[in-house]
């Protein structure tokens, strides 16, 4: 009898394997360019994605601007990138969330120092990339109920949740002081959890997908085509 | 028999494990705030000062409270705020010295002491707030003293700093990232506003 029950355990394994392989998460990104000015960048010059940390609520996650500044410095028409915290120590104390300009005057005003001048020179900073956003959980629903006891144990239930990734992308060219242009990207997608002896969570890569789809954007608009 | 035997151990060392986890969530969790700070690239001031770090900041400690009253986290920042002033004071001014004592100050014949308080520390978990962050908020008590000890500038300064809960593993981890991020907050309104003060800016113009 239990040999039976073993088997009927191990065939509901397989079949939630199996349907997992069939099933996929689907995300779906949009993205929005508004262009201000003319871009493009030298061998010799770089760009710095910093994250935007001044919202009470919430702060760009250091993980998507490294995650974006992996994309663009990787593929076809690569873009030389500072790592933000390399730029931010390098720059102390003009980039910290309390003091970092806000607007492309006061980063006029901010060039206006020697010292600022003299470090953005140093690394060949052409734009600075700000990225401002987050990403959102919401509609949590169903339940998973999981087991254990000396034979063994499992989970049986299923859960669903919705994940809504949007981030601005604000470009300022460093050496006009001005705005050249904002990227929106917007991803949302659908997350499954199926348990059936062993939970096996359907992720949507939401996020990951903004940061693919935004970089792959960045890049074609700083390089100007 | 054997059977029996086995399962009554795996009982036990689940009941010895639940034992022990139930007195962990009891105790105080400690953390020491730790992070390295970096050097400000501001314009150095034309004056000689020596920093006196007395033994309530050097040992400085906040203690959060559960809903319960009972202590929950012992964050000691003591160190680590002694480091961010180290880091940041020669930075900013021609000549830095630092003391144990205000007689050593005057025996060095500086312009200033410059003598750190810290007056309020506050910590806002996620799970009190309702937020998705890690905020610390510090309040200081920025002292600058003549080498006889007498009173130049006395003002307060306020720092900030957030994580967000998604980035840790573990709840000390987001706690110090926070207190790094207010430590630099601190470092950053320092020593940018430091001549503005407006009794540190008539000193100034008097030297």
């Amino acid at each position: 009898m239990s040999y039976i029950a073993a088997n009927l355990v191990k065939t509901g394994g397989i079949i939630s394997l199996l349907l997992i392989g069939a099933l996929s998460a689907c995300t779906s990104t949009t993205v929005d360019e508004f262009r201000q000015g003319e871009t493009g960048i030298e061998n010799h010059e770089s760009i710095v994605i910093l994250g935007r940390r001044q919202a009470s609520d919430y702060e760009t996650r250091s993980e998507f601007v490294d995650c974006v500044g992996e994309h663009m410095g990787n593929g076809t028409n690569s873009i030389s990138v500072v790592p933000e915290q390399e730029f931010v120590d390098a720059m102390f104390p003009w980039f910290e969330p309390r003091t970092a300009p806000l607007r492309t005057s006061d980063l006029e005003k901010l060039m206006a120092e020697e010292v600022v001048a003299q470090k953005m020179e140093e690394f060949g900073v052409r734009y600075i990339v700000w990225l401002d956003g987050f990403t959102e959980t919401s509609g949590r629903t169903g339940s998973i109920s999981c087991t254990i006891g000396p034979g063994g144990g499992g989970c049986f239930g299923f859960g669903t949740w919705e994940d809504d990734a949007s981030f601005d992308a604000r470009i300022w060219d460093v050496a006009s002081a001005t705005s050249v242009g904002t990227i929106n990207t917007d991803a949302n997608g659908q997350s499954y959890l199926p348990a059936l002896v062993i939970p096996i969570p359907l992720i949507a890569r939401v996020e990951a997908n903004a940061c693919s789809r935004l970089a792959s954007q960045l890049k074609d608009f700083v390089n100007g085509s | 028999m054997n059977k029996f035997v086995l399962i009554l151990k795996a009982y036990i060392n689940s009941a010895l494990l639940f034992s022990s986890l139930a007195l962990v969530g009891c105790g105080v969790t400690n953390v020491v705030i730790e992070g390295s700070y970096p050097t400000p690239n501001i314009s150095k001031l034309p004056v000689s000062v020596a920093v006196y770090y007395d033994q309530a900041l050097r040992d400085f400690a906040y203690v959060e409270y559960s809903e319960t009253g009972q202590e929950e986290f012992n964050i000691a920042s003591g160190r680590s705020h002694m480091d961010l002033f180290n880091a940041i004071v020669p930075a900013m001014f021609d000549r830095v010295i630092f003391v144990d004592s205000m007689e050593e100050a005057l025996a060095q014949g500086v312009n200033a002491v410059f003598v750190p308080a810290i007056e309020e520390f506050q910590l806002a978990l996620p799970a009190k707030t309702k937020l998705d962050v890690y905020e610390v908020w510090i309040k200081y008590n920025m002292r600058l003293l003549t080498a006889e000890g007498d009173y130049i500038a006395d003002w307060v300064l306020t720092s900030y700093g957030k994580t967000p809960t998604a980035t840790f593993l573990s709840v000390e981890a987001a706690i110090n990232a926070a207190a790094v991020v207010a430590l630099r907050d601190l470092a950053s309104s320092f020593s940018l506003s430091f001549s503005e003060v407006p009794e540190v800016r008539d000193w100034l113009n008097r030297l």
